[in-house]
């Protein structure tokens, strides 16, 4: 067969994927862009090339509320995946029976549905009958129940509880394969220099998965980022707007209030923001990409 | 290693991995105990650990008609809305990803690289940003409030993924034993179905597993899109007792195991599979 041939073979058969991506990603993506620019009336744009709806975003009070507690959830989260992850990935990489179950189970509250995860999450911190209050109360830890997420001051800290428990297991995971892939000879070594475990680890372990480390902590802001679910079953960015982050203040503005053009102008912020991300994620893995255009 | 050591050894191995089970374990463990536990008994104080006369009536109560929650939704249509959709979209994006991945895996073109690296950066761009715009355009398609609607965004969302795993799978099937097909005189097309589709199961079913779990569980896109209760899909369902249920948290934990289920089993019996396309695929993003 002729390499020309192949060549429109080959674009037939990408068509679809390539079709798929255009019209419900690239589009709608170029589309709130636009209409970020557009002032709406209850749905109904009426013209092209203003800054109201930027201004009136930036005009609410809640807006900085959100920057904040945005901040908030993507840092917290994604320190939080990356440390809780690395500390589990260094006790998974052991060889032992317990970690080879462990390594299997662990991935539970990665792949149960976000509704379900939120669900489970609202009643362990339920102000009443939270059995984390409640044994929070039996120990002596706390005089009264503690009403986790509507307390204004705890709730952002409560889903960054909640969305580390769901994102880390990957992050554990990924590390684990990272730290098993330093050669045994290397750490032999080290032992045989007198290096304790803490320097092994400092000295060997961690300058080996520093690849490892970077890029997932990258993909865990875009994975936090991206999260919607959790935070708006849990809370809906209550109470009294003190946990709205970008993702539930974009949902509420375009499909409980209506506002159009509010919703498309955080949504721009939303994209600037995940293209900062997605930049700083593409630098970071150059190497890696070429080495894969290569094979 | 001394004995004694060992001994040691093996207890904190034990004790770390226990706490870190209870950790993860233990939401969804504690959800499922409440959905088998009476209304009366999670009103009392302090809450039982466990259920104290176990109880199917949160279970009855969301499949029996006539009861309050069965009223406002109809759960056996929601789980098999659901399955439509999931099911779907999942042999729409095995099947056309399987047909892309075989181009960016086996032909050469220009811009091959650029466009499937293009296609998993898009990946990252599918969220909350995009409901609104995505809302404006199912309007414009007429799919808005139908199953179909999802059907093909789900697969539109899905196909990117499906299309790195396939590939990356085809790569590492040898090339020799298509060109020794192709040399018998066998086709493009037969060499493609006949020698490579059997040897690229394995990423077949992770690429179909990943998406199956993912369209099962979405929310977000679904609760913008879906209006009438005859089109629901059990995440919408579940998230609806949030405005209906207070306290009763056996009906949640009832429907929630019901909605964990699918995916439970998806993941005990294809845990290989899945950590497969974790490892090689998620790490993209």
């Amino acid at each position: 067969m002729s390499p020309r041939s192949d060549r429109t073979l080959a674009y037939w058969m990408i068509l679809p994927v390539v079709a798929a991506v255009l019209t419900f990603i690239v589009g709608p993506t170029y589309d709130v862009f636009t209409m970020g620019f557009t002032r709406f009336r209850m749905g109904m744009p009426l013209e092209f090339g203003s800054l109201a709806n930027f201004r009136a975003l930036f005009a609410d009070p809640v807006f900085w509320t959100v920057m904040r507690n945005t901040a908030i959830w993507i840092l917290g989260g994604t320190i939080g995946c990356v440390l809780l992850g690395l500390l589990i990935a260094t006790y998974l990489a052991v060889d032992s029976r317990q970690t080879m179950v462990l390594r299997a189970l662990i991935l539970l509250p990665w792949i149960l549905p976000d509704v379900v995860t939120a669900m489970a999450w609202r009643w362990m911190l339920h102000g009443q009958v939270g059995i984390i209050g409640q044994t929070a109360t039996s120990i002596g830890l706390s005089e009264r129940p503690i009403s986790f997420l509507g307390d204004p001051d705890l709730v952002m800290w409560s889903l960054v509880v909640v969305v580390v428990w769901r994102k880390m297991p990957l992050v554990a995971l990924i590390l684990c394969a990272a730290i098993r892939s330093v050669p045994q000879e290397h750490l032999e070594a080290a032992r045989i220099d007198g290096a304790n475990a803490w320097q092994r680890f400092r000295f060997v372990i961690l300058p080996h998965i520093a690849f490892s480390l970077t890029a997932v902590t990258v993909i865990s802001m875009i994975w936090i980022t991206a999260e919607f679910a959790l935070p708006w079953i849990m809370t809906g960015g209550g109470p009294a707007n003190s946990s709205h982050i970008m993702a539930t203040y974009i949902y509420q503005q375009s499909f409980q209030f209506f506002n159009w053009g509010v919703g498309a102008a955080m949504s721009v912020v939303n994209l600037v923001v995940l293209v900062a991300i997605v930049t700083l994620y593409l630098y970071i893995m150059r190497r890696s990409w070429r080495s894969e255009a290569d094979r | 290693m001394s004995r004694g050591n060992h001994l040691l050894f093996w207890t904190m191995m034990s004790v770390i991995g226990a706490v870190i089970a209870i950790y993860v374990l233990f939401p969804i463990f504690w959800l499922m105990l409440a959905g088998f536990k009476s209304a009366d008994e999670l009103a009392r104080l302090p809450v039982s650990f466990w259920p104290s006369e176990p109880t199917l009536q949160a279970y009855t109560d969301l499949f029996a008609p006539g009861t309050q929650s069965a009223q406002l939704l109809d759960w056996p249509r929601l789980i098999s809305n659901s399955f439509i959709v999931a099911v779907s979209s999942t042999v729409i994006v095995v099947f056309f990803g399987a047909i892309a991945g075989y181009a960016f895996s086996r032909l050469s073109f220009p811009g091959r690289d650029l466009i499937l690296g293009g296609l998993l950066v898009s990946r990252m761009f599918q969220g909350a940003a995009l409901l609104l715009p995505t809302f404006r355009l199912m309007n414009a398609l007429g799919l808005e409030d139908s199953l179909l609607g999802l059907i093909i965004l789900y697969s539109a969302f899905g196909l990117p993924f499906a299309t790195w795993i396939i590939a990356s799978g085809l790569r590492e099937i040898p090339v020799e034993l298509e060109e020794a097909a192709m040399i018998d005189g066998a086709s493009r097309l037969q060499s493609m179905v006949i020698v490579v589709l059997p040897l690229a199961t394995p990423a077949l079913i992770t690429a179909a597993m990943w998406h199956f779990v993912g369209a099962w569980s979405e929310f977000a896109f679904a609760s913008i899109l879906i209006e009438s209760s005859r089109n629901t899909t059990v995440t919408i369902g579940l998230a609806s007792f949030v405005d209906y249920f207070t306290l009763e948290f056996n009906r949640v934990g009832a429907a929630a195991t019901i909605i964990a289920l699918p995916v439970l089993v998806v993941f005990f019996f294809g845990q290989r599979y899945f950590t497969r396309g974790l490892l090689q695929g998620a790490v993209k993003g």
